[in-house]
């Protein structure tokens, strides 16, 4: 029984996925509201599961007769399950809206949404080479498709075609690494290659390290860093938006779930050997993602875009875990507030072309305060996140980054982060100015908006989270159990269970 | 409930804001909530004022963790300094609603109120991640405000200002991180509070200047200092009245309060050592400033200058390193607030009745509205620092501090009031008395609201500059405490 409950989330999402894709079958006998609902009644079951063991600190390995220590389960696979699944279904939910209003969204489609939540949280649980490029490939093959969903873009051949080519080319990468480790170590399991590398000496481990820089480039692809970074604008500007929103946060959450638990939990050694690379990508990053986000003039390209900005802060606190452990939180924590203020400012955005079709530029939003005042205000919110302006989640991110930064001895990256945090308040308020500042654009008015309805709610969710990660509740509120706190004990306690052996 | 009563008047406007945004529509209801809110903080700092102990030092204290895993507390308290602010913004602000009274709308009064849980917030936070964090949020609503409401190139306004502030505020935030940093390091375990900060030795002198610089750049661009001046101009002249107001009156003083309560006691040494460049640029900019002032033609920039001019003199009057020129300081930051404050609200009058903001534009205003005239022309001399007004009191002893801290400046600030004097009176000469234009003969007298609420202005600035004792002696205890700790920690180093 002990055993089945952490399997159960996992298999669950696969049978729905099976499941949905059956039911695709009949197109005739649903609808897309029907099966929005089955989706997100399996989420929401699975999320119910999976709050089973949370809070507790246990790792174990289910059925190792069958798997061979290939998949684990621990506090930290279960938080970033969550996390996952928590995502995804605020995704289904936000895009309600979206779904319903074109005509491309297929029963298939839900359960491709469904396979890459699979693959992420397979991916979450890996502990070997192989499984985990199993995983990530299911997870990138389902966002390749959904992708390329969008059949009134013509963008979207570009956006599908660049992202598969590269990804696929990325994906070679990997495996060569892979192969390179097995020939020095024998072995793909994560604990197996940890031990090799801390019983031989230096000179027996250029393969290892060759090999796990080759992977450290997938995964820098796969979070869309300098020099790996050329595919995010055009295949966020080709997805649907929702999709888009869907892969700036809950895809990364995945990736970055894998490598934190490589690094942390066996290769500790190998972010010494990567300090100057990282250094240096981090630099880049953050000089070119700003640039780049300045310069766009198409929101959703601007949030692409910044997007790269935030890649920076993550690996910021990505490098200082070579230092000490509470990087390790920070990054996590930055994680979870990068996805609350990206789903919502995509998602908002999505609700709104659901509907008008037209508000992509920044011109677009003109007047939106006065149209639709809640719409605006919770876009202002999640604006202020994604700047780390106090009061809301992403002050508080960026906090925890920028001191273990400093903490870790990369004052001057931090400073140079700031400074991107600097430029980015002006990209980011200049949405804020659009929306309040200027009259209402003539062609954009239309009275019949229907903002009472599941998107809406979703939206607003995510913007009172975003709040009170921001100020906690001990201050105002007084309810203890919602305090800041109580985020970055469960961070603790999920990283803790990477070590117990 | 005496220790939460702080938290109380700062939380109360936002929670009243946040409730009125999603009840009602209706402009009046949500103004006459917005002014009974002000006055119910009044009465209540009124208490905390009556209940104040001079000699007792922090008081009202609430220290809580707020997020633990890094040692930050919501951590608030009052002193002499803080109190003495905190009186005036709680005065200044309900007044300011009655002269604002008509023409808003809904939005205008919920950021009124939000802007005072910044400002309170960031008076009474003794932790500095706590104070960065109110610091920040009280700039926001002036953004929207000036943005929404504002005039002329508004948006390029609201852009340049937060460009300006952002900046300062982001170097500050990574100085405290940094320091944060270096306790830990030093001492084992987090602590952003400000005494905690005050404890520090592990610092080199370098990284010290380094840390002071951007601490001062946030606060020198908020009061503002010579150079980095450059943004008020725009801002004081499209801004509409109320952020003019709050700008002006009330987060200039918060720039100068918080160099005071954090920058001198956690960088003594270096205050000390470069406090003569700094009273310098201090009466620099007071003469520079004044000079501007004398070449404006718009009376709105006019009075940027006037009221940089002055904020100049009381960065000078605090880094003179004695007891006259910090309390001369202190005491000139509510003269400044009452005196200027009322003139910005006095103008936007003008502004809203005749459309008028140049100086020759105007005149022959003092016939049609003899009271309007008449505390124009006490504010005006408040300002000036004629004696028997709260200016003059102010004035004669920053002027004593810096006498004493370096001769031949103290002769020079002496001199530097005649500017001040001359551009105000050579304007109300110009813009009030002279009868020379026709079409402001439309012009109203000042409405028996506005009139109820200057008068305790008036009041004030008479009561201040002819018993100044009983408010002095509210907050000379601190300064004197304080004075002793600096220099002594500052003498030894």
């Amino acid at each position: 029984m002990s055993n089945l409950i952490h399997i159960l989330p996992v298999s669950l999402v696969l049978v729905a996925a099976v499941a949905l894709m059956l039911m695709s079958m009949f197109e005739n006998k649903f609808n897309t509201k029907q099966y929005i609902i089955v989706s997100s009644v399996v989420l929401i079951l699975t999320l119910i599961l999976s709050f089973v063991p949370f809070g507790e600190s246990y790792s174990v390995k289910p059925y190792d007769s069958i798997f061979n220590g290939v998949l684990i389960f621990d506090s930290f696979s279960n938080f970033f399950n969550i996390l996952l699944i928590g995502g995804t279904l605020l995704t289904l939910l936000i895009g309600e809206n979206y779904f319903q209003s074109r005509s491309y969204f297929k029963g298939e489609f839900f359960s491709i949404l469904l396979f890459a939540l699979f693959g992420m949280m397979m991916l979450a649980n890996a502990n070997e080479l192989v499984t985990a490029y199993i995983a990530l490939e299911i997870a990138s093959f389902a966002v390749y498709i959904m992708v390329g969903y969008n059949t009134d873009d013509s963008k979207r051949v570009e956006a599908i075609f660049k992202y598969l080519v590269l990804g696929s080319f990325i994906g070679g990468f990997y495996l060569l690494g892979v192969v390179l480790v097995y020939g020095a170590t024998q072995t793909t399991n994560l604990t197996e290659i940890a031990t090799f590398i801390s019983t031989h000496s230096n000179g027996d481990l250029a393969l290892v390290y060759i090999g796990l820089t080759l992977i450290l480039f997938t995964f820098l692809f796969k979070v869309a860093a300098f020099p790996f970074q050329s595919w995010v604008l055009d295949v966020y500007r080709g997805a649907p938006m929702i999709i888009t929103a869907y892969m700036a946060s809950t895809f990364k959450i995945a990736i970055f779930s894998f490598f934190l638990r490589a690094i942390l939990q066996d290769m500790g050694t190998m972010i010494d050997f990567w300090d100057s690379i990282i250094y240096i990508i981090i630099i880049f990053t953050l000089v070119f993602g700003t640039w780049l986000a300045v310069t766009q003039k198409i929101v959703k390209r601007m949030l692409a875009a910044s997007s790269i900005v935030h890649t920076g802060y993550l690996l910021l606190a990505f490098i200082a875990l070579g230092q000490n452990i509470d990087a390790a939180y920070a990054t996590v924590f930055y994680l979870i507030a990068y996805l609350l203020s990206a789903l919502g400012s995509f998602g908002i955005i999505s609700h709104i072309i659901s509907e008008t079709k037209v508000r992509v530029t920044y011109d677009d939003f003109k007047g939106l305060a006065k149209e639709r005042p809640f719409l605006a205000a919770m876009m202002t919110i999640f604006l202020f996140s994604l700047a780390g302006i106090p009061s809301t989640i992403g002050f508080i991110g960026k906090f925890y980054v920028f001191t273990e930064a400093v903490n870790s001895g990369y004052s001057l990256l931090a400073v140079l982060a700031i400074i991107a945090t600097f430029v980015s308040i002006y990209y980011y308020f200049k949405l804020i100015a659009m929306m309040y500042f200027y009259p209402t654009s003539e062609e954009c008015v239309s009275n019949d908006f229907n903002d009472k309805r599941v998107s809406t709610y979703a939206i607003a969710f995510l913007a009172i989270v975003t709040i009170i990660g921001g100020i906690g509740s001990a201050i105002v509120f007084f309810i203890p159990i919602l305090n800041i706190d109580t985020l970055i004990d469960f961070t603790q306690i999920a990283i803790q269970s990477l070590f117990i052996k | 409930m005496s220790a939460d009563i702080l938290s109380f008047i700062i939380f109360l406007p936002a929670v009243v804001a946040f409730g009125l945004m999603i009840t009602t529509k209706h402009i009046e209801t949500v103004r006459n909530i917005a002014f009974l809110t002000t006055t119910v903080i009044l009465a209540l700092v009124l208490k905390i004022y009556i209940d104040f102990e001079p000699s007792a030092g922090m008081q009202f204290v609430t220290n809580v963790p707020w997020i633990e895993s890094y040692g930050i507390n919501y951590y608030i308290g009052v002193d002499g300094f803080s109190l003495t602010i905190l009186m005036m913004i709680a005065i200044l602000i309900p007044t300011a609603y009655l002269l604002l009274w008509d023409g808003r709308t809904k939005g205008y009064w919920i950021n009124m109120l939000l802007v005072q849980t910044g400002v309170t917030g960031s008076l009474l936070a003794l932790d500095v991640v706590l104070f960065y964090f109110f610091w920040e949020v009280m700039l926001l609503p002036v953004f929207l405000m000036i943005g929404i409401y504002g005039f002329g190139d508004k948006v390029f306004t609201t852009i340049k200002v937060t460009v300006y502030t952002m900046l300062g505020s982001l170097l500050m935030f990574v100085a405290i991180i940094y320091l944060g940093v270096t306790y830990h390091n030093e001492f084992g375990a987090w602590s952003f509070q400000y005494d905690s900060f005050t404890q520090i030795t592990s610092l080199s002198y370098n990284e010290k200047i380094w840390l002071f610089l951007a601490f001062l750049s946030a606060f020198a661009i908020k009061i503002p200092m010579f150079p980095l001046h450059t943004w008020i101009m725009e801002t004081y002249k499209n801004a509409p009245t109320g952020a003019v107001f709050l700008l002006s009156s009330i987060m200039a003083k918060l720039g100068v309060y918080a160099v005071v309560r954090f920058l001198i006691p956690i960088f003594p040494e270096i205050y000390v050592e470069f406090s003569s460049w700094f009273v310098f640029i201090g009466l620099f900019g007071l003469v520079y400033f004044g000079i501007a002032a004398l070449m404006q033609d718009d009376i709105k920039r006019m009075f940027a200058y006037s009221s940089a001019s002055h904020l100049s003199f009381i960065a000078a009057g605090i880094f003179s390193l004695n007891a006259f020129g910090i309390n001369g300081a202190l005491y000139l930051i509510i003269a400044h607030a009452i005196a200027t404050g009322a003139l910005f609200l006095l103008v936007g009058i003008i502004h809203d009745e005749t459309g008028y903001k140049t100086i020759k534009d105007l005149g022959g205003l003092a016939k049609q509205s003899p009271i309007f005239t008449t505390i124009f022309a006490i504010m005006l001399f408040a300002n000036v620092g004629l004696p028997g007004t709260n200016g003059f009191v102010s004035e004669l002893l920053i002027i004593f501090g810096i006498y004493e801290f370096n001769h031949t400046l103290g002769y020079i600030s002496a001199l530097t009031v005649i500017i001040g004097a001359s551009y105000m009176l050579w304007m109300f000469q110009r813009a009030i008395l002279q009868d020379r234009n026709g079409e402001t003969l439309k012009f109203r007298d000042l409405k028996i609201k506005e009139i109820v609420g200057l008068a305790p202005w008036v009041f004030l600035v008479f009561l201040m500059g002819i018993y100044p004792d009983i408010f002095i002696d509210k907050f000379e205890p601190t300064v004197t405490h304080y004075l002793n700790d600096i220099l002594h920690i500052g003498a030894t180093k």
